[in-house]
């Protein structure tokens, strides 16, 4: 076997086919770094014919800031607060990927009140990303009321977050060893008269974008993807899922809390523009229904086993844990020397994956629909760079 | 969609749930149906056209007076004084030494009546800042708080490195030792919000003035209040 390496240069040489009079041109248009519709600093190089997308080219890179490396500089408590940065729609999340690690590192046990807290506030997070996702999928089709109804949502959301963390996007607030804060006293109150607005509103978004018909044509059967297919490029998340392929972490490993709670896993049928549609909506769905399993029986119990200005070290060897954010599987890799920082990080990251399903799932259809296929997938472009 | 049956290694309780199928009917019941759910979506909106009571969006520079942030809500790096304007911080460096990206600079000096290593200027940078609460949480003595001021916008950068204790001296306990006013006096060296030894606070940029310290003089109390008078002082010193 040999590998093939291109560069783009190579890839956007065009090749012309002047020998009938009927064959057509095609050329190169970039989309993005700045486009509206790739949510961030994404850049395209597409290969069109006419409107027909013939290739998709993602060119990485705009949003670097080596995260990976800095994380060799500081300590790992220092480290966490980088993981906010990743998939910031994520940050609890990612907080608790990297924690988890670190403590299954160093062998530090955590008690009951803190593993349900963590998954309280990751599901939350879930709920606010695929809340956020949805307001922007309806407004990259060309409806820009979703956009706003997502927003309305997710800042109560936001409000439950600001006021038990003190932050609204890049929390650090799950650490190794517990959690930054104890829960807030309005914090139970808040989440039970979040679930009894936001189940209504549920059905407010089917009614207003999945039942519009509409929307309906642009998803059915666009950009369908088998679960053969997005196994081998490692999609994982709500996109592999679509495909399919029932995995979820939160099933398969059952960390945290989730052993102890009854949800279902959501799949697709097609693959889809569609079906990824609906697998986040239900997602919403499953969320809510371990967040109410939860809500009412947090056990007692201290918010920190650990002081916070303790230093870790972790043993020599080389630690791997994984978890299921609202994206995908993320993985967080340590080789430790020993030593206070970490001798290498390295992040396995949903989006960077999930990203290359867009070069299986785009070609030959037109551009119109690469917009919703994008946004199907629902990538964050930091994620990708890091 | 093989892979459904298997994987699932732990099926506790539930299993899957499998997104619908979209059916297609004919032709007129398509148009029929399509024109019914645009309908329904315009319905929802038009019942918050016509219902004033759903707004939630909010009138944010009108509503300052009643627009209260959240008591953890961490926007403002303060030094909590007590009400004799003390502060209890020792210039350990402990919040230094735990600063990810080095945003902190804890100046110690040693005091010029017991010769006591403390605090002389904690100068804090706000440019750099990513208010991941570290520097709170490891502190021993509970100095820092994270306050709720949220408007930092200011003109010119020097205005986002300033000093956070209000005097150079001994913490709060060490001073209360002390018995003689007088030599409690000798101890304390009051410090402004600005001019310390660290580039860009308060310092003459090329083609900048340094900022005057009578100017940049903090109101006192809590950090935040500065906010206002720091705007329209830097537009003035960019001038």
């Amino acid at each position: 076997m040999s590998v093939h390496i291109t560069t783009l240069d190579d890839r956007v040489r065009l090749r012309q086919d002047d020998s009938s009079p009927l064959s057509t041109q095609e050329y190169f248009v970039n989309m993005g770094p700045q486009h509206p519709s790739t949510h961030g600093v994404l850049r395209l190089v597409l290969k069109l014919d006419g409107e027909t997308v013939r290739e998709v080219i993602p060119v990485l890179g705009y949003i670097h800031r080596g995260i990976e490396k800095m994380g060799e500089h500081q300590s790992y408590r220092q480290f966490v607060h980088l993981s906010d940065r990743l998939d910031y729609l994520s940050a609890l999340i990612n907080n608790w990927a990297v924690s988890m690690t670190i403590e299954k590192a160093a062998n530090i046990e955590l008690n009951d009140r803190i593993q349900v807290i963590r998954t309280l506030m990751a599901e939350l997070q879930r709920i606010q990303s695929h809340q956020l996702w949805w307001g922007v999928f309806g407004m990259d089709l060309g409806a820009f009321t979703p956009f706003l109804y997502g927003f309305r949502d997710r800042e109560i959301i936001a409000d439950i977050f600001e006021e038990t963390v003190g932050a609204r996007l890049t929390m650090n607030y799950i650490q190794p060893g517990g959690l930054m804060y104890d829960i807030h006293p309005g914090f139970v109150k808040r989440v039970k008269a979040f679930l009894q607005y936001f189940k209504p509103k549920l059905a407010e978004y089917e009614t207003l974008l999945s039942g519009n018909v509409i929307l309906q044509e642009r998803l059915r059967g666009v950009g369908r993807m088998d679960g053969q297919t997005a196994l081998s490029i490692g999609a994982t998340g709500p996109v592999l899922r679509a495909s399919g392929v029932p995995l979820d972490l939160r099933k398969s490993e059952a960390y945290g809390s989730y052993g102890k709670v009854a949800f279902d896993v959501v799949i697709g049928k097609n693959g889809d523009c569609w079906d990824r549609y609906w697998v986040r909506l239900e997602e919403m769905r499953q969320s809510m229904k371990i967040v109410e399993q939860l809500i009412d029986n947090i056990p007692e119990g201290k918010h920190m086993v650990m002081k916070p200005a303790v230093k870790i070290k972790l043993p020599e060897g080389c630690y791997y844990n994984q978890v299921e954010t609202a994206r995908g599987i993320l993985g967080v890799y340590i080789v430790s020397d020993g030593k206070e920082s970490p001798y290498r990080i390295h992040l396995r990251t949903p989006n960077f994956n999930n990203l290359w399903a867009i070069t299986e799932t785009a070609a030959n259809w037109r551009l119109g629909d690469l917009v919703a296929i994008l946004s199907s997938l629902d990538v964050v472009v930091p994620d990708i760079d890091r | 969609m093989m892979q459904a049956t298997d994987k699932q290694e732990n099926p506790t309780r539930s299993g899957l749930v499998t997104a619908p199928e979209l059916k297609r009917h004919g032709f007129f019941r398509n148009v029929f149906s399509g024109i019914k759910s645009l309908l329904e979506g315009m319905k929802v909106t038009f019942h918050y056209l016509s219902h004033p009571s759903t707004v939630v969006t909010q009138q944010y520079p009108e509503n300052r007076a009643t627009l209260k942030m959240m008591e953890r809500y961490r926007a403002l790096l303060t030094m909590i004084h007590d009400e004799n304007g003390l502060h209890k911080c020792t210039g350990c460096q402990i919040c230094h030494d735990n600063c990810p990206n080095a945003s902190i600079n804890v100046v110690t000096r040693s005091n010029p009546v017991s010769g006591k290593k403390e605090l002389d200027r904690y100068i804090w940078r706000m440019d750099s800042c990513t208010f991941c609460n570290l520097c709170v949480q490891v502190c021993p003595f509970g100095v820092l708080k994270m306050d709720g001021s949220f408007e930092g916008a200011v003109y010119d950068r020097r205005l986002f490195v300033f000093t956070l204790n209000h005097y150079a001296g001994p913490a709060a306990g060490l001073l209360a030792k002390v018995a003689d006013p007088e030599e409690r006096k000798k101890m304390i060296e009051p410090r402004d919000r600005y001019s310390g030894p660290v580039p860009l606070n308060g310092q003459e940029l090329a083609g900048v003035k340094a900022l005057k310290k009578a100017e940049s003089g903090c109101c006192g109390g809590s950090g935040g209040c500065c906010s206002d008078s720091q705007g329209s002082q830097g537009s003035k010193e960019m001038k």
